[in-house]
């Protein structure tokens, strides 16, 4: 991996001897749009250390998305820092920021975004496809893998169309986790799912954190799931507030 | 990535299965005009046999049509006419034929080729000078002359290498005889091969190759078919106030009949027209047809990338970068597009197995499919550059925002 070493020696990245994971310094997010001009984050600071569950809780509007767009490298900020696993997010080039998305990020999305045209295997292989120098049966053998762990192996060969809500939201996190990224994030998971098929998302989630140590952020609008996370950031309009 | 691009492409097949069509009937399309024009093209590339530059064909008829009692006075005619050209300076040398090259029309007649099947071959008169005034090439043999003078038995030809190839392969034609055996058995005229000249293709450059055979005209002998042209070799230079001068003193000559002076390079030009314009049109079509296709390719791609904003907004999220959603489109393009040139390719190999195309060789027809083929991938290509273009300005935040 290229990484600039000069970012990885920052103070601020160790805490106690504790990693951090992601770092997000002074953090604003504002949407221009012809004349109008939405501003959807100010001054947000956000320390994630490696291994932790955080969920971010907030209303409708309150940029909760948006914050997670820009961890994910789905989005830029317009003024302020972004560090992940030591590396300082400025101006990467699509390559390397694909390359980190790829590698360190998983995303899992309240609608599932799965491809409907391609089978649940054909669908958790996408962010492998992505990867230099793997051979298909490395490919196959890991995605096995990732719907093992989601519960989901005898479903390889149905569409996303042939399963239920919550069987597709585990297909979307078997995909999200194929790659064995160190962050998950994971964007109102259970949103559209009803609670018991939530409650079986928040087990396996919790599940990856402790037994893989995955990184996850989480938004979410239920008190019941943020409260089994180790900590909740909460937004208004654009601000923390605590 | 393959593999992964084609279950995509399988599993979208209900939309992918009228691009294919569309891009089998364009091919089919091409193919046809392309055939069309190489084999034309491949035509041209052969030799002529005959040189036409500075070559004037005078066309000379009776008005009143050729009587039989008539032949012994018509061929003193033609005799007197050929011996008026003569007198001048500007014309180097003069023969009799009966159809001028690139003229109008066409004597033919079919012969057996040495494996059995059937051939055309055309057929023209010579006097024996038309061997300078053409400079056709004698590769065997020799050229009609004197020595032919007086024969009884049979009737030297000279034929081309084309007919020679056909009639005997490798075996030496001269001395052999080419008449067509008569179907009741009953006895013909030896036609005797005494020369074999590279070629006379008479319908000129984009004309089919085929073979030919000069019957000798010694000018004298009223009972053989009347020459009907004179063919004039004029001096490098001569321009067309001689063709006033040359029609008056042969109209002198003949007052009753109709004579018609035109170089060869008209007669050419209008010849190659005619082989030119149904080439041009047919291009012409395709070409329409295939900026329509282009067109609606690209509108049929664009509508299924802005269709696909969330899975192209997903893959770049798990990693994607521009240039692979470039590739993937494309990619995605140029296997549909292969489908329909396959089936394209099943379909125009049966002509050539069936022996629809025995005319042209299978070089060409290899050729041809080899072009069309370019062209059909070009014009997938094209199609398929600004949707996949679009594609990559997808932004992931905003393709993912649910709905
Ligand atoms: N692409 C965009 N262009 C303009 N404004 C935007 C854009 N995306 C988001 N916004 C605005 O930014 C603000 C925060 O949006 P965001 O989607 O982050 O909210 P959220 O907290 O995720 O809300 P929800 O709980 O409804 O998902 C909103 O006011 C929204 O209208
Ligand atoms: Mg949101």
């Amino acid at each position: 991996m290229t990484t600039t070493s000069a970012a990885i020696s920052q103070p601020l990245d160790t805490q106690a001897g504790v990693e951090l994971m992601i770092r997000l310094e002074e953090v604003e997010k504002v949407y221009r749009t012809d004349r109008i001009e939405t501003v959807a984050l100010t001054n947000v600071n956000l320390a994630v250390r490696t291994g932790e569950f955080i969920s971010i809780m907030g209303p409708s509007g309150s940029g909760k998305s948006t914050l997670l767009n820009i961890i994910g490298l789905l989005d830029v900020p317009s003024s302020g820092k972004v560090v992940i696993n030591g590396r300082t997010i400025n101006s990467y080039s699509d390559r390397n920021l694909s390359r980190v998305r790829n590698e360190e990020i998983g995303f899992i999305f309240q609608t599932f975004h799965l491809i409907n045209d391609l089978s649940v295997q054909d669908n958790v292989e996408i962010p492998l496809l992505y990867r230099r120098s793997m051979t298909g049966g490395e490919r196959r053998r890991l995605a096995q893998e990732a719907l093992d762990r989601v519960g989901l192996s005898s479903r390889v060969h149905h569409f996303p169309s042939q399963l239920s809500g919550g069987q597709q939201q585990r297909v979307a996190i078997a995909r999200a986790i194929v790659g064995k990224p160190r962050v998950l994030l994971a964007d109102e998971p259970t949103g559209n799912l009803d609670s018991q098929m939530g409650d079986e998302i928040m087990d396996l989630l919790e599940g990856l954190n402790e037994q893989a140590g995955t990184t996850i952020i989480m938004v979410t609008h239920d008190p019941r799931q943020a409260e089994k996370t180790e900590r909740i950031h909460r937004l208004f309009d654009g601000r923390q507030v605590n | 990535m393959i593999r992964h691009l084609l279950k995509l492409v399988w599993n979208r097949k209900r939309v992918n299965f009228l691009i294919m069509v569309e891009i089998f009937f364009s091919f089919i399309v091409v193919f046809a005009v392309i055939f069309m024009a190489v084999y034309s093209f491949d035509n041209y590339r052969k030799p002529l046999g005959f040189r036409y530059d500075d070559v004037w064909a005078i066309r000379v008829q009776n008005s009143q049509g050729m009587p039989e009692e008539d032949k012994v006075n018509q061929l003193a005619t033609f005799r007197a006419l050929l011996a008026a050209t003569k007198e001048f300076p500007e014309v180097e040398t003069a023969a009799l034929t009966w159809l001028a090259p690139y003229g109008r029309g066409d004597w033919n007649s079919g012969r057996k080729s040495k494996d059995g099947s059937n051939f055309d071959i055309g057929q023209n008169l010579a006097s024996d000078d038309l061997k300078e005034v053409l400079g056709l090439k004698v590769i065997r043999g020799r050229w009609f002359s004197r020595e032919d003078d007086g024969v009884k038995n049979y009737k030297p030809v000279v034929i081309n290498q084309k007919m020679a190839d056909m009639m005997f392969g490798d075996e030496d034609p001269i001395g052999k005889n080419v008449a067509e055996p008569s179907r009741d058995n009953k006895p013909v005229e030896e036609l005797r091969v005494v020369g074999v000249i590279e070629d006379y293709r008479n319908r000129g450059e984009f004309a089919e190759h085929r073979g030919f055979m000069f019957f000798r005209h010694d000018l004298q002998n009223s009972t053989e078919i009347h020459p009907q042209t004179i063919i004039i070799r004029v001096r490098p230079g001569t321009t067309a106030a001689f063709e006033e001068k040359l029609l008056k003193r042969l109209q002198a000559e003949a007052s009753e009949w109709s004579i018609e002076i035109r170089p060869l390079t008209e007669l050419r030009d209008r010849m190659l027209q005619q082989y030119l314009v149904p080439i041009a049109a047919f291009g012409l079509i395709a070409a329409f047809l295939l900026v329509m296709v282009g067109l609606g390719l690209t509108g049929v791609l664009w509508l299924n990338v802005t269709q696909r904003t969330k899975e192209i907004g997903l893959r770049r999220a798990k990693g994607a970068t521009r240039h692979r959603i470039y590739r993937q489109i494309l990619g995605e393009v140029l296997l549909i597009a292969s489908f329909g040139v396959l089936i394209g390719v099943i379909v125009v190999v049966q002509f050539p197995l069936l022996d629809f195309f025995a005319f042209a060789d299978p070089q060409i027809f290899a050729w041809a499919v080899g072009i069309s083929l370019v062209m059909i991938y070009g014009l997938a290509i094209l199609a398929g550059i600004y949707p996949s273009m679009l594609a990559t300005r997808v932004v992931p935040a905003e393709a993912l925002h649910y709905e």
